[in-house]
């Protein structure tokens, strides 16, 4: 049996009055890499914000590898989940961070190595041997017991991607992660993305202002646009031959700015 | 006016030592209970059930809300009416921590509220416990601006403590009155006190400049 590794089913998401996921109805299969691009306070980032538990959600359902994430089945009946529930589903699930959020009394290992030991009860060790791994994946073994006060902000990023697949998680998401950086340094990170991308071991959704980046690693492109998602497709049709009126004005002035 | 010096050694300083120690033990003490008491209230405020951060909201505004002389006489007298009876020192101890719980318990929500969104969020996306977030992320990075304001609340318990003199604990202000009624002298004894005070706040103060200045060192690289 196959069920989509992400699925959102009619997820309201409302901060008072303002509607930001209007029933949104969204799946992603596993191992599928998709990006999310859309205009400023379109609702890019709660997509990912509500999947990841950071908020709460108003109505709905999301659906983690089959199993509900905010709901929990209990004598079949769908009730709201429990803190055990969340953290069991939320195991899956690691975020990268637009302005890394690496924390910063930790060096880079320590960094590391935080959920392997006190979440997953790994042995300093083991967490230590699997966590330089990481790091020199991402081209910082040398920088393993550096504060992020010391590191530049794409190096703080890499480090904030192997602290994210330390824990081992299925799905990635990405919420603009090279835009809170100089521009010399985005090419690093996209490098160490594209590179997960093309691994093929984890299912991605990746909210960014890259268009050409989106283009080359997505396997599918979605267009967020006033809390919905207008259009989705393969990145040479979306970009190629966009359909939707509101699409085709975001993709000229994105392509105008540069 | 006059000073009797010979008065001042042999018979005020002697007594005054001893009641000094009284003090400094109160002031300890309660400080630890307060630095303790002021967590769990704390927590149990900002806890997600209302039916636990309500009630401990209440308890809080209460105790802020009522004089610490009140809350002094208040154990000294109803403790024992239900059989519970305690030396008036461990008494006082007890009130002048369990009120600086509820003042210390704003300072700690105030620190942790200052640590910025994103580390408790990342605490989320690593799918750390709460006991881990508090303890590995939230609390030390809280601590620069926690240390200073608690080592306020050290200097201010300190200077508390005289009202344990209105339940007849033995600390220095309660020796300085007795000494001065015995030998109709205040002079000497309320001088001395005051100097004791003066001295050990200063005392107080730079050690707490001491601390801080290692937190900063320590976690901010
Ligand atoms: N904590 C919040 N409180 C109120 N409104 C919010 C909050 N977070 C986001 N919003 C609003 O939700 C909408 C979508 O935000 P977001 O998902 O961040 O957009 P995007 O990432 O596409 O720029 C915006 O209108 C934004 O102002
Ligand atoms: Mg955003």
């Amino acid at each position: 049996m196959t069920h989509p590794m992400i699925q959102f089913d009619k997820v309201l998401k409302a901060y008072g009055a303002l509607q930001v996921l209007k029933d949104l109805d969204f799946s992603v299969d596993k191992g599928e890499v998709v990006s999310i691009i859309g205009p400023s306070g379109s609702g890019k980032t709660t997509v990912l914000r509500v999947l990841m538990t950071l908020e709460g959600i108003q109505g709905g359902t999301m659906y983690v590898d089959g199993e509900p994430l905010n709901k929990m089945n209990v004598d079949g009946q769908l009730v709201d989940a429990s803190k055990a529930h969340i953290r069991r589903i939320r195991s899956k699930i690691g975020m990268v961070f637009q302005n890394f959020n690496l924390f910063p009394h930790m060096t880079a290992l320590e960094n590391c190595n935080e959920s392997p030991i006190f979440t997953q009860g790994k042995s300093k060790a083991e967490a230590t041997e699997e966590s330089m791994r990481l790091l020199d994946t991402v081209g910082l073994a040398d920088k393993a017991n550096h504060y992020p006060s010391q590191l530049s902000g794409g190096q703080q990023q890499r480090v904030a991607i192997a602290r994210t697949l330390a824990m081992h998680p299925e799905i990635l998401l990405f919420d603009e992660p090279t835009s809170a950086l100089d521009p010399e340094m985005v090419g690093e990170v996209l490098e160490v993305i594209r590179n997960l991308a093309e691994s093929g071991n984890y299912t991605m959704l990746l909210v960014t202002h890259q268009m050409g980046f989106a283009r080359e690693v997505s396997d599918r492109v979605c267009f967020f646009d006033g809390g919905f998602m207008v259009e989705q497709g393969q990145p040479n049709d979306l970009f190629g031959n966009p359909q939707n009126e509101r699409l085709k004005q975001f993709l000229s002035k994105v392509l105008e700015a540069g | 006016m006059d000073w009797d010096w010979d008065f001042t050694f042999e018979t005020v300083l002697p007594r005054m030592w001893e009641a000094a120690g009284v003090t400094i033990w109160a002031t300890v003490i309660s400080f630890l209970l307060a630095l303790v008491g002021g967590l769990i209230l704390m927590l149990l405020k900002t806890h997600r059930s209302p039916w636990v951060s309500r009630p401990a909201t209440e308890v809080i505004e209460f105790i802020r809300a009522t004089p610490l002389l009140v809350q002094i006489f208040f154990l000294f007298f109803l403790l024992p009416e239900i059989g519970i009876t305690l030396p008036p020192l461990t008494t006082g101890i007890l009130a002048i921590g369990i009120y600086n719980s509820a003042l210390c318990a704003e300072v700690y929500r105030a620190g942790f509220q200052a640590v910025p969104k994103g580390q408790w969020e990342a605490c989320i996306a690593l799918n750390m416990s709460t006991y881990r977030t508090y303890r590995d992320v939230i609390i030390p990075q809280s601590l620069p601006p926690i240390v200073p304001a608690l080592g306020n609340y050290l200097v201010a318990i300190f200077k508390e403590t005289p009202l344990l003199s209105f339940v007849a604990v033995a600390e220095i202000m309660q020796i300085s009155k007795l000494i001065g009624a015995e030998y109709y002298r205040f002079t000497e004894a309320v001088t001395i006190a005051g100097i004791f005070f003066l001295v050990m706040s200063l005392v107080a103060a730079f050690l707490i400049r001491i601390v801080e200045n290692y937190v900063k060192r320590s976690i901010l690289h």
